[in-house]
């Protein structure tokens, strides 16, 4: 399987990894060329500019940031992306952390209702979380879709960071008990700051999760514009009657690329999240 | 030692997970509850609101608990006579005659399958084959297809499609699931046994550039909708075609193209994930094992059959069945492209719907709360088993049964 490939396995070798590298790379590169299109137009006639930028301007960025609610939807997801990671990475990890080091009565049911709740995806708990979330008034409003996002996100965190802490050799925390540090020191001078990186990491995935999320924020913010979140609101910007492609293409872009660069900087770290399934496999 | 142990060491556990336990019982628990109570009930359009003078609801439902409940005109909504009748609507023609039998017939065609993984099995371990495995498969596919051939197998997918609405959608979710497995699997070995010869140049690039895609499907929802421009009647792919005088269709008006595209767009999304699962399962098998059989003579075919593939097994049925669950749970992909589209009848689920899809159209358009309780119970059944023995596959809760 080592040895060098001849030199015709070499081409096709290489011929098949670039047509894949296109195939990866044609969407995104498509929405950055309409999104420097001028005009409304979305396709252009000229067949060489569906692949090289024959023609660019910044119009379309500029309008957006200006004219449009595109910043305040950026500014809504952000709000809700980061205060639902926070705070589920703040619940979650002294539970990861009781059920890493500790053994008792009902953990091993803990861990299977984890498992079941990870299992029911939120669309489907749409009805209920409806009917809640208008019962105490935060129907339409950032913090019931926070209340919702929570459902999933504090579980998986919860289990990211115990299975970290599982890695964390229990030496040092020994030590510190012979000195007389209880379970709360040992957490809190030892665990905790050994931890940081993957309290870093599970945030950067509850944030993502809560950044791309669609479907709740559709249904448990449906109206005012201002309210939207910034994926409710592209969708509805390209179901307009009179679509502004080229302004829909600058707003993906500027949703999508960001979100790339942090989960390729995160990448090293998924195959933990795949487990639990709060990672998109 | 304080807290670590003795009569101590309840209240710090306690302290410890409360935070966390309080969060989940607040905020995954309850609506669970809840919606296993509207299951019961005829709660929709017609019978939106409460009856607050009853006691049972004045507990569970929260629209009570605040001492202004809403009022309509409509009467509140009670249990449904008999208690289990949304069940008994959504799964009611699987347990007539008809459906049944298809689902038998199905199982005939599924069986020569079957006996070729048993087969492969028991033999698996021998060193002199008559024939290998790959003959085996084939063999146990050209049987399965004549006997799906000879009792019907499409007669017997249109009967299991026209037994209502949900085993519709389900049915369809399956074969969708079927059809990209294979495709995801083969692409992600594929990539990954090129990524995993050391000869080659810009592995380090093509790894980091193959790996877009994972990365889209975080806003799968923005993809999709740039996704489908590409099929459009005025998109890329007929804006190609043009050059050689073919004018294409609008592709996502028609079924089988749209499910078609959905599987492509799916597997763009998805092969990186199968191909960096797999390409650190192929770093793992220890070389030694190639150059013995270098040196024994095998060719390239042969290493891969008997080495690569069976080494292989531990790294990737864990990943088939995670990521059969996660298709099985399509959402943004498909709602993205065709919202579940295209629209083949009034009343009648598109030609791409999904089961998520489905239950969030149904949501929204019917209103039928209740149907839809009693929708999410029977899926998170049928999901939890699934997700239990994915885990006896990937033995994940080691944790749990020490």
């Amino acid at each position: 399987m080592n040895r060098p490939p001849t030199l015709g396995a070499k081409i096709l070798m290489y011929a098949v990894l670039v047509l894949m590298t296109l195939f990866a790379l044609y969407p995104l590169w498509f929405a950055i060329l309409a999104s420097g299109r001028p005009g409304d137009r979305l396709y252009t006639f000229n067949l060489a500019g569906m692949f090289i930028p024959t023609e660019w301007t910044w119009e379309n960025y500029r309008t957006l940031l200006s004219d449009t609610v595109f910043l305040t939807w950026v500014k809504n997801s952000l709000f809700v992306a980061t205060l639902t990671a926070v705070a589920s990475v703040c619940l979650g990890t002294s539970g990861g952390f009781a059920f890493s080091r500790f053994r008792f009565r009902g953990r091993e049911a803990g861990l299977i209702l984890f498992l079941a709740i990870q299992a029911f995806p939120g669309i489907l708990a749409l009805v209920p979380v409806a009917q809640i979330l208008s019962a105490i008034g935060l129907y339409r409003n950032h913090f019931g879709l926070i209340m919702a996002y929570m459902a999933g996100q504090l579980v998986f965190a919860t289990w990211m960071l115990k299975g970290y802490f599982d890695t964390i050799p229990i030496d040092l925390e020994e030590a510190g008990m012979i000195d007389g540090a209880g379970p709360i020191q040992s957490f809190v001078h030892i665990a905790l700051p050994l931890a940081r990186p993957m309290l870093a990491t599970t945030t950067l995935f509850g944030f993502m999760a809560g950044w791309g999320e669609f479907f709740l924020a559709n249904i448990l913010i449906p109206a005012p514009d201002a309210k939207k979140t910034v994926m409710v609101g592209m969708y509805q910007m390209a179901n307009e009657v009179n679509i502004p492609w080229g302004q829909f293409a600058a707003g993906a872009v500027m949703v999508i690329i960001p979100i790339l660069l942090v989960f390729l900087y995160v990448q090293q770290y998924l195959e933990a999240g795949l487990t639990v399934g709060g990672v998109k496999g | 030692m304080i807290g670590w142990s003795g009569r101590r060491k309840t209240l710090t556990i306690l302290l410890f997970i409360a935070p966390t336990l309080l969060g989940i019982l607040i905020f995954s628990l309850f609506p669970f509850v809840l919606n296993v109570f509207i299951s019961l009930t005829n709660r929709g359009k017609f019978h939106p609101n409460p009856d607050c003078t009853n006691a049972l609801w004045n507990i569970v439902e929260p629209t009570c608990w605040l001492g202004n409940p809403p009022k309509g005109l409509a009467e509140p909504f009670g249990f449904q006579e008999p208690m289990l009748k949304n069940y008994a609507d959504l799964l009611g023609k699987l347990f007539g005659g008809a459906a049944l039998q298809a689902l038998l017939y199905l199982a005939i065609a599924f069986l020569p399958l079957l006996v070729a993984w048993y087969l492969n099995r028991r033999f698996g371990r021998r060193l002199t084959r008559p024939v290998s495995s790959g003959v085996v498969w084939l063999g146990g596919l050209a049987v399965a297809l004549v006997l799906g051939w000879l009792v019907g197998v499409p007669e017997a997918y249109n009967t299991l499609l026209e037994s209502g609405d949900f085993i519709m959608v389900n049915v369809r979710t399956i074969l969708y699931v079927v059809v990209c497995m294979p495709l995801f699997f083969a692409l992600g070995l594929v990539l990954a046994l090129f990524l995993n010869n050391s000869h080659l140049r810009g592995r380090t690039f093509f790894r980091v550039v193959l790996i877009v895609p994972w990365a889209a499907s975080t806003v799968a929802i923005m993809m999709s909708l740039v996704w489908q421009f590409f099929f459009r009647q005025q998109g890329t792919i007929n804006q190609i075609l043009e050059i050689v005088n073919i004018k294409g269709p609008a592709y996502l008006n028609n079924g089988t193209w749209a499910f078609v595209i959905v599987v492509l767009v799916n597997l763009w999304y998805t092969y990186p994930f199968f191909m960096i699962s797999l390409l650190g399962g192929l770093q793992s098998i220890p070389l030694e094992l190639y150059e013995a059989a270098e040196v024994d003579g095998a060719g390239w075919w042969k290493q891969l059959t008997n080495i690569t593939l069976p080494l292989l097994r531990p790294v990737a049925l864990p990943i088939i069945v995670l990521s059969s669950l996660t298709t099985y749970k399509v959402d943004a992909v498909v709602w993205g492209l065709t919202q579940g589209g295209p629209i083949v009848g009034a009343g009648k689920p598109g030609g791409t719907e999904f089961v998520m899809v489905h239950a969030y159209k149904q949501i929204f358009q019917t209103q039928a709360f209740g149907r839809m309780g009693a929708f999410a119970v029977i899926l998170f059944v049928f999901l939890f088993a699934a997700t239990l023995y994915s885990l006896r596959v990937t033995q994940i809760t080691k944790g749990a049964y020490e």
